[in-house]
């Protein structure tokens, strides 16, 4: 995925330092941490990548989007009995703007795939895809139908695949703890 | 003033599924819905043609995936009825045990999701799936799998239910039995709950019968009709309970109707066990490839699904389906919506559509 170290990141870091010293101009109370340069927080703990990579880590956002029977899968992963929020897969979010990795649960028919391209294009940078269940690995017992996509890998990019006809929840917590190792470079691409 | 077009879904955390709808608004209210399906078609009518009699099951679960038993047992039923073979005694007991274990999963997760879709409950939620994993890890006993079963063969099951499945029955359902005064405590507490239940969404009984709307949604408009009574199969007609229907026809008659019916399938669970006879087993059939050659040419089997009433009609050949169509209840419930949504406001399109508890892939199928 994306390398954070490039011109892409030093970009941003310039933007976000622009505008944190635009909204900063002419006051003399000095900001909180809130509002502190990325500099600064970077001065007083050097390593950035491997901070921003442990936060990124901690903080694996789903988005709540459910196309077939898996979904109802992910609605019990939600649930009070596998409790997600424990290892930082907070509360499910309604728009991808706010998501870090998105859960393709279900078959994915022609007519779909427009709609999953722009969600996944409207994600925000590093973003992550898990691929769960048969039918969004392989097309699954909708191999010989016509409307069906034979995964969703011909789409995606795809980082982790969760098998089973449905998986069960605990597995897609398996799967997200595969993926939180992999955004911590435990797992090399 | 002018009429506002806007567009919601196909991915919309409040369309259970991926449904989009096209509303036009004047103002706030809702002048005009138009549904549009089709986002999860995948031609299981046309796939099952290809397949042998048995080996359909499996796409059978899939069109309902949240009461995938039941599908399962309405389109093994309709092969039952078009090869001739007849359903031992036990197993039409043990059929009637889990059909009602999903139909009580299946309307926890309605009442649960409905409730989250009128926001701040979660709690409901969170009840409704602890409940119904209790429901569905029963299930896992009887079939061996945690969401498709698999479990229905020609005259029977795949295995008998095991020793201790009884016991543990009725002590998941005795909790049930407290649980659900629990549930409407605290649901019809709320006054938030109550404001966007009551009087919307409003369905008059006329209206009901001529959309052709079934299940608990007809229930609600004050039509008493329910296939297990008005038509019975299996020992439906053996055991004690009862069809509830109300008047109004609005969201909250919707949501009573399926707390209602979980207290019935509770006492039809009791009763099963009672007359279950001793003597004999629930084996079906094993699956085989080459199945008997058909009595019936062509059958219409009708089951009353916890969505309502569904139709499979087959025209059977020598080993597999010549033409399978099915009457799905989530899609004739659709398309009440429009009728039912129009003269609300918007925020109450997504109340109507949690009350109506659809599936969309028993929609698009």
């Amino acid at each position: 995925m994306a390398d954070y170290d490039g011109e892409e990141f030093e970009n941003a870091r310039k933007e976000m330092e622009g505008l944190v010293e635009r909204s900063l101009q002419g006051r003399e109370v000095k900001p909180n941490v809130l509002f502190a340069k990325l500099s600064e927080i970077t001065k007083s703990a050097p390593v950035t990548k491997d901070l921003i990579r442990w936060s990124r880590q901690n903080s694996v956002w789903p988005m709540q989007f459910g196309l077939a029977c898996c979904a109802m899968e992910l609605m019990d992963f939600g649930s009070a009995r596998v409790d997600a929020e424990r290892k930082g897969y907070l509360l499910f979010r309604g728009t991808p703007r706010q998501c870090d990795v998105m859960v393709v649960a279900g078959w994915v028919t022609k007519s779909m795939i427009p709609e999953i391209k722009r969600l996944y294009e409207q994600m925000s940078s590093p973003k992550y895809v898990i691929s769960y269940g048969e039918c969004a690995t392989c097309g699954g017992p909708w191999f010989e139908s016509y409307n069906i996509i034979k995964g969703i890998d011909q789409v995606l990019p795809v980082d982790v695949y969760v098998g089973g006809c449905p998986p069960r929840p605990e597995s897609l917590f398996a799967a997200l703890m595969k993926l939180q190792k992999k955004i911590g470079g435990g797992i090399e691409d | 003033m002018a009429i506002t077009r806007i567009n919601i879904g196909p991915v919309h955390p409040s369309t259970h599924g991926v449904l989009r709808l096209v509303v036009d608004l004047d103002g706030d209210t809702i002048e005009r819905v138009e549904p549009h399906v089709g986002f999860l078609h995948r031609g299981v009518e046309k796939l099952v043609e290809t397949r042998m009699y048995m080996q359909s099951p499996p796409y059978m679960e899939k069109l309902d995936y949240i009461a995938p038993l039941s599908y399962d047992e309405a389109y093994v039923s309709a092969v039952e009825k078009a090869l001739g073979v007849e359903v031992k005694e036990r197993a039409q007991y043990a059929r009637v045990i889990l059909l009602e274990l999903q139909r009580i999963a299946s309307h926890l997760l309605a009442v649960g999701t409905m409730c989250n879709d009128l926001g701040q409950m979660f709690t409901v939620f969170m009840w409704a799936f602890k409940d119904r994993d209790m429901v569905l890890k029963l299930l896992e006993e009887a079939a061996g799998n945690r969401m498709f079963y698999v479990n229905m063969r020609l005259g029977g099951l795949l295995r008998e239910l095991p020793p201790d499945f009884e016991m543990q029955t009725l002590d998941v359902i005795d909790y049930m039995e407290r649980r659900i005064p629990e549930y409407e405590r605290y649901i019809e507490g709320n006054p938030v709950f109550m404001e966007r239940m009551k009087g919307v969404g409003v369905l008059s009984q006329k209206d009901a019968r001529n959309l052709g709307v079934t299940g608990p949604v007809l229930r609600a408009s004050g039509i008493e009709y329910d296939v297990r009574k008005n038509n019975p199969y299996y020992v439906y007609d053996k055991l004690h309970f009862s069809v509830k229907s109300l008047e109004k026809g609005d969201n909250f008659s919707r949501y009573r109707i399926r707390m209602m019916e979980m207290r019935e399938s509770i006492r039809l669970i009791r009763d099963a066990f009672d007359k279950m006879p001793a003597a004999g087993d629930m084996l079906g059939m094993p699956v085989k490839l080459r199945s008997p050659a058909p009595v019936n040419k062509e059958v219409r089997v009708s089951r009353e699904l916890p969505r309502g009433e569904a139709l499979m009609h087959m025209v059977a050949d020598q080993q597999k389906p010549y033409r399978l169509s099915i009457r799905s209840p989530s899609f004739i419930n659709l398309a009440a919506l429009p009728d039912i949504a129009k003269g609300y406001r918007l925020a109450d399109l997504f109340s109507i559509l949690g009350s109506l508890d659809l599936v969309m892939g028993c929609v698009d199928r």
